[in-house]
C-alpha cells in the first residue's frame, strides 16, 4: 500500500509536509468527533501550503484526498448513528458490520498516516497505493 | 486506467469488509437487546419508585379491574405482551396520561372522569401503548436527557434532581410532532384490530383542544399533545378508508360504576 521513492527534501519542506498528516490526527487528538472536522483541518493546511515547494504540495494534497475519502464513509456513519439515537431506525448486524468496517478503514488509515508522517520528518517520500497516483495527476512540478 | 481500477479495487474492498461482516449476528453477539431491555427496566423502576412516592395510586379492583380489561383487550388484540405492561391509576384533578420506560402506563383519575364513553378512555391508552411499543420513550429522554446521563442513572449515578427532571420531561411535556403523528395512527390501527371504534378517541382531541385556553394546569394531556385539532382531523380522515364491525368492551353499567365509583373516591 505504501511505496518509497528516493527524493530528497530540505529540512524545512520535509518538516511542513510531514505537518500536513499530522494535521488530520491533531483534530481527533483534540476530541473534535465530527468527521468533516478532520477534513477541514487537512484543507486549512492544504491552502495555507498550496503555493509551497513541489514536494509540500504534494504531500499536502495526499493528505487531503486520504481525508477525503474518510470522511465519505465516517458521514454515512454519524448520520446512521444519529438517526438510530433520534429517529425511527435501529441497531441491526448491518449498522454494526457498517461501524466495524469504518473502524478498521480508519485505524489502518491512522497507522499509515503515523508512518508516513514519521518518514516524511525524516525526509523520505512515502506514496500511497492509489492516493500517490492520483496525487501525482493533480500535482504538477 | 490503472488509477480507475485501483479506485475500484479500494471501494470493492470497503463492500466486500461490510459484506463479509454482515454474515455475522452482532445484535446477538453484543447483547444488544437485552443491553437495551435492561436499560430500559432500571430506569423504569428508577422512575416509578420515585414518581409513586409523590403521587398517591388508586388501587380499588372496581376501578383498576374495568380500566385493565380494557387494556387487556387492547393488547391482546394486537399481539402485545399484556403481562409486560404496568398500569397505574394515580388520583389525581388533572387529565393527563404518559408512559414511563419498560411498560408503564399511568393515567390519572381525572382522564378517565373526562372521558365520555370506553371508547374514549381506549383511545388515550393505545395512544400511550404505541408511544411504549414503538420506541418513542426511549428516544424522547435520549433527546431530552442524553444517553450518557441516563446510562449514569442505571448504574446509580443519577442524582434525585436528575430522575425527577427526567419523569418530568416524560409526564408533562410534547414529544415532537411525528412522533405524535406515528402514534396517533398506530393507535387507531390498535383500536380497529380491537373492534374499538377510534371516532371517540377524535372526539375527545376535539373537546380537550376546544379547551386548551382556559384551564392549562387541569389538561396537562392536551397541553403535551399539542394540535389536537389537527391530529382529530388526521384521524378522521385516516379512518375513511377502513371497514370493521365495532363492538364494545364493558358493558353499560360496568363502565358506569366505574366512572360512579372514581366520584366517589
Amino acid at each position: 500500500m505504501i511505496e518509497k521513492t528516493n527524493f530528497h527534501p530540505a529540512e524545512h519542506e520535509a518538516e511542513k509536509a510531514s505537518n500536513s498528516y499530522l494535521m488530520s490526527l491533531m483534530a481527533v487528538v483534540v476530541g473534535l468527533p465530527l468527521p468533516i472536522i478532520n477534513l477541514l483541518a487537512t484543507l486549512i493546511f492544504y491552502l495555507g501550503n498550496r503555493r509551497g515547494t513541489y514536494f509540500v504540495r504534494w504531500h499536502c494534497t495526499q493528505a487531503l484526498l486520504s481525508q477525503a475519502s474518510l470522511l465519505a464513509m465516517n458521514s454515512v456513519g454519524f448520520w446512521w448513528t444519529f438517526s438510530i439515537i433520534f429517529k425511527d431506525e435501529v441497531v441491526t448486524n448491518r449498522y454494526i458490520a457498517y461501524l466495524i468496517t469504518v473502524f478498521i478503514f480508519n485505524l489502518a488509515d491512522l497507522v499509515a498516516t503515523i508512518y508516513t508522517a514519521i518518514q516524511i520528518r525524516k525526509g523520505k517520500h512515502i506514496a500511497w497505493w492509489f492516493y500517490g497516483d492520483l496525487t501525482s495527476i493533480l500535482v504538477k512540478q | 486506467m490503472k488509477l480507475f481500477l485501483q479506485g475500484c479495487i479500494l471501494i470493492a474492498s470497503f463492500f466486500a469488509v461490510w459484506i463479509g461482516l454482515r454474515q455475522m449476528d452482532w445484535v446477538s453477539i453484543l447483547h444488544i437487546k437485552e443491553i437495551s431491555q435492561s436499560t430500559e427496566e432500571k430506569l423504569g423502576d428508577l422512575y416509578w419508585d420515585i414518581y409513586h412516592k409523590i403521587e398517591e395510586e388508586e388501587t380499588s379492583k372496581s376501578i383498576i379491574g374495568p380500566v385493565d380489561s380494557l387494556l387487556n383487550h387492547i393488547a391482546e388484540a394486537n399481539g402485545i405482551d399484556v403481562k409486560t405492561i404496568k398500569l397505574h391509576v394515580i388520583k389525581k384533578d388533572q387529565v393527563n396520561a404518559f408512559a414511563l420506560p419498560d411498560h408503564h402506563l399511568v393515567l390519572f383519575t381525572d382522564l378517565i372522569l373526562d372521558c365520555e364513553n370506553e371508547a374514549e378512555l381506549c383511545g388515550v391508552m393505545a395512544h400511550e401503548l404505541a408511544h411504549m411499543e414503538k420506541g418513542h420513550i426511549m428516544k424522547k429522554l435520549v433527546k431530552e436527557i442524553g444517553l450518557s446521563m441516563l446510562i449514569a442513572m442505571t448504574s446509580g449515578k443519577g442524582s434525585p434532581e436528575t430522575i425527577q427532571y427526567a419523569v418530568r420531561i416524560l409526564s408533562s411535556t410534547a414529544y415532537d410532532r411525528t412522533l405524535e403523528s406515528e402514534a396517533d395512527m398506530t393507535a387507531v390501527d390498535y383500536l380497529v384490530k380491537a373492534n374499538i371504534d377510534p371516532e371517540p378517541f377524535a372526539d375527545f382531541l376535539f373537546r380537550m383542544s376546544a379547551r386548551e385556553g382556559d384551564l392549562p394546569m387541569q389538561i396537562s394531556w392536551i397541553s403535551t399533545h399539542p394540535d389536537s385539532e389537527e391530529r382529530a382531523k388526521a384521524i378522521i380522515e385516516h379512518l375513511k378508508d377502513i371497514n370493521f364491525e365495532k363492538k364494545t368492551v364493558l358493558d353499560s353499567t360496568q363502565w358506569i360504576s366505574l366512572k360512579e365509583n372514581l366520584k366517589n373516591e
